[in-house]
């Protein structure tokens, strides 16, 4: 079983990448669950075909979470992915990372959380512990992070990488990080500032993903691009993405870079 | 904020002033262990001082939901169910996880109730202990009081209702303002009504049971203009100077009085003559430098000699208030002297 966690800036297109990646892993003949662990609950709607499906926390504020079945979370979407929404509190109260914990209490004791690939869609940053519960436990053991080359994007992985190598510090974590993925914002040499980005934390770029119109035309007709034009260059980018990763077993502790170094390496490739 | 050598729980010393107003019921907002704990502490501590009532303290006992999705809703709920059993005033207190969460308690204790709704912010976790927590509830409840016109009274501000002889010291130090003439206008707060807490700002002068309660004091000075004595008089010298300072504070001759008292001082050394000689020290109770001064003034007057060999004597913290404290204290000191 591959455990992957997918993190990175809000809006740099985590749940995009997932549910393509989710969609690109199932056609290779996977078993694939995606949970989005997210309170916006949108991780998995292209997947759906547009549907939100009810969330965990949904359901536990409404029934409880003694009655809680499998059949309650789990739903089916294109070509078999099984979809998990954490959902959580109304924007403004509560705490919303005590609930991606209980979530995920409620994912094990249901016994939810077994597939070929496990992927976890996690909100933009690790803005508290909860949030954090993905690389923890030994749930996700290997972290992508997706960025484009803009500083702001690349400043919110480098970040990511701080809590990874915190984590992956203690004796029986099994969290690593296991490359960086570029959503590209069509940026000048944004291709070589990201690979750079990545080797300097001691990782790699695994997949560079060009920006293209056929994503916001699947996106507007609810579906992912390989279920929407399976034949464009773009769905054989994620098939590609999805074969990186089932290859892939480079796995780093990362060494975060000082914000100063950060700052100059983009300012490099801006010239 | 954070008060170096204060500790115990926020919490524990807001309900030692809340639990200590009539009709009042205390309403703590948070997991059911964060009331239960403090309701055993309190109804034991209520016990030995022989009120066998228990306390009136309510939980709104938060779980994980609430934890996750808001306890605001639950909150404004259970004000509503309290509010139907007509207390006189119900306090809010918040705690660690509703302050954790950000909870806006402030917001849902502003909402339209029939009965007066005081919200007590007391997060420990913020950095403060028992006493942030006494002071804060002073501080909060005396927010509804309206200014008014000045008696010449006084208001005792901040007693300790947790220490052995509260009511002891109570008496004594209404016995020494009556020797100069002057009322106790409001017990703020010690066994107090809700209708008293609003007359708060009569009090032309404010006694504060103890230094930690400055900040009341200026508080109070601020809202109501009223000035105040740092301390309830301690010591044999310090209860005669108190005297003099709520005189002339009030533009009273107090000779008579402080005459009277000295009196009262020198009979009392008399009827503990038996101690004189004895050797004695002082048993390894926590003190400070200022409130051991009280015992080496004791010993001097009554000709005791401090000794590593010594008979060891109590010299409790806080120091027992006035004259009759000091009669209480001596008792204590004849007993272990064997005199």
């Amino acid at each position: 079983m591959k455990q992957i966690a997918l993190y990175g800036k809000g809006g740099i297109g985590k749940s995009t990448t997932s549910a393509n990646l989710s969609a690109a892993l199932s056609e290779q003949g996977l078993d694939v669950l995606q949970i989005g662990c997210d309170p916006k609950r949108d991780s998995t709607r292209m997947l759906m075909q547009g549907r939100l499906i009810p969330t965990v926390m949904d359901l536990v504020r409404e029934q409880g979470d003694r009655t809680l079945t499998l059949e309650d979370v789990v739903y089916r979407g294109y070509h078999g992915v099984r979809c998990v929404e954490a959902g959580g509190p109304e924007p403004g109260v509560g705490c919303a990372g005590r609930g991606i914990i209980a979530t995920f209490q409620i994912l094990e004791r249901l016994g939810a959380l077994r597939a070929d690939v496990v992927v976890y869609d996690v909100l933009g940053d690790v803005v508290c512990g909860g949030f954090a519960m993905p690389m923890r436990e030994g749930y996700a053991e290997e972290v992508y992070l997706v960025t484009s080359g803009e500083l702001m994007s690349l400043y919110a992985a480098n970040n990511i990488c701080k809590a990874i190598s915190r984590l992956s510090s203690r004796a029986r974590s099994r969290c690593r990080l296991a490359g960086v993925i570029c959503n590209a914002k069509n940026l000048p040499r944004e291709e070589e500032l990201v690979a750079e980005f990545a080797q300097k934390i001691g990782s790699s770029m695994v997949q560079f993903i060009p920006r293209d119109q056929v994503v916001q035309q699947a996106e507007l007709n609810k579906k992912t691009v390989v279920q929407y034009a399976p034949a464009s260059g773009q769905a054989e980018i994620y098939r590609s993405l999805a074969r990186q990763i089932t290859g892939n077993c480079r796995l780093d502790i990362p060494v975060p870079l000082e914000i100063e170094d950060l700052e100059a390496l983009a300012y490099d490739f801006s010239l | 904020m954070t008060s170096l050598y204060d500790d115990g729980c926020t919490l524990t010393g807001a309900l030692s002033v809340t639990t200590e107003i009539a009709r009042c019921i205390t309403l703590i907002h948070g997991p059911s262990g964060c009331a239960h704990h403090n309701f055993s502490l309190l109804h034991a501590l209520h016990a030995a001082q022989g009120r066998m009532v228990p306390p009136l303290l309510i939980s709104t006992d938060m779980t994980e939901k609430e934890v996750i999705f808001g306890g605001e809703r639950l909150l404004e709920e259970t004000i509503r169910s309290v509010v139907k059993r007509r207390p006189d005033l119900v306090c809010v207190l918040s705690t660690c996880v509703t302050a954790t969460i950000g909870d806006d308690v402030d917001a849902v204790c502003h909402g339209s109730y029939q009965t007066p709704v005081v919200h007590i912010p007391t997060g420990g976790f913020i950095g403060g202990g028992f006493l942030d927590g006494h002071i804060q509830a002073l501080v909060s409840l005396s927010l509804p009081a309206k200014e008014s016109e000045k008696t010449p009274s006084v208001n005792l501000i901040g007693e300790k209702t947790l220490e052995y002889e509260v009511n002891e010291h109570y008496q004594e130090i209404k016995r020494l303002l009556s020797l100069v003439g002057v009322p106790v206008n409001v017990r703020f707060v010690s066994g107090t009504t809700f209708h008293d807490l609003a007359h708060l700002g009569r009090a032309s002068l404010n006694i504060l049971r103890d230094p930690s309660m400055v900040p009341v004091g200026e508080h109070l000075k601020r809202e109501f203009g009223t000035p105040f004595i740092e301390s309830f008089p301690l010591g044999m010298e310090g209860t005669l100077r108190f005297l003099e300072r709520v005189g002339s504070h009030f533009s009273i001759d107090v000779t008579g009085a402080v005459t009277g008292e000295e009196a009262i001082q020198k009979a009392m050394v008399q009827d503990f003559s038996s101690l004189k000689g004895k050797r004695i020290i002082f048993d390894a109770s926590p003190m400070t430098d200022v409130h051991s001064c009280y015992g080496y003034e004791l010993a001097e007057m009554l000709e005791l000699e401090i000794h590593e060999q010594g008979d060891p004597v109590p010299l409790p913290d806080p120091f027992p208030v006035g004259t009759s404290g000091i009669r209480r204290l001596l008792q204590r000191w004849r007993r272990r002297c064997h005199a």
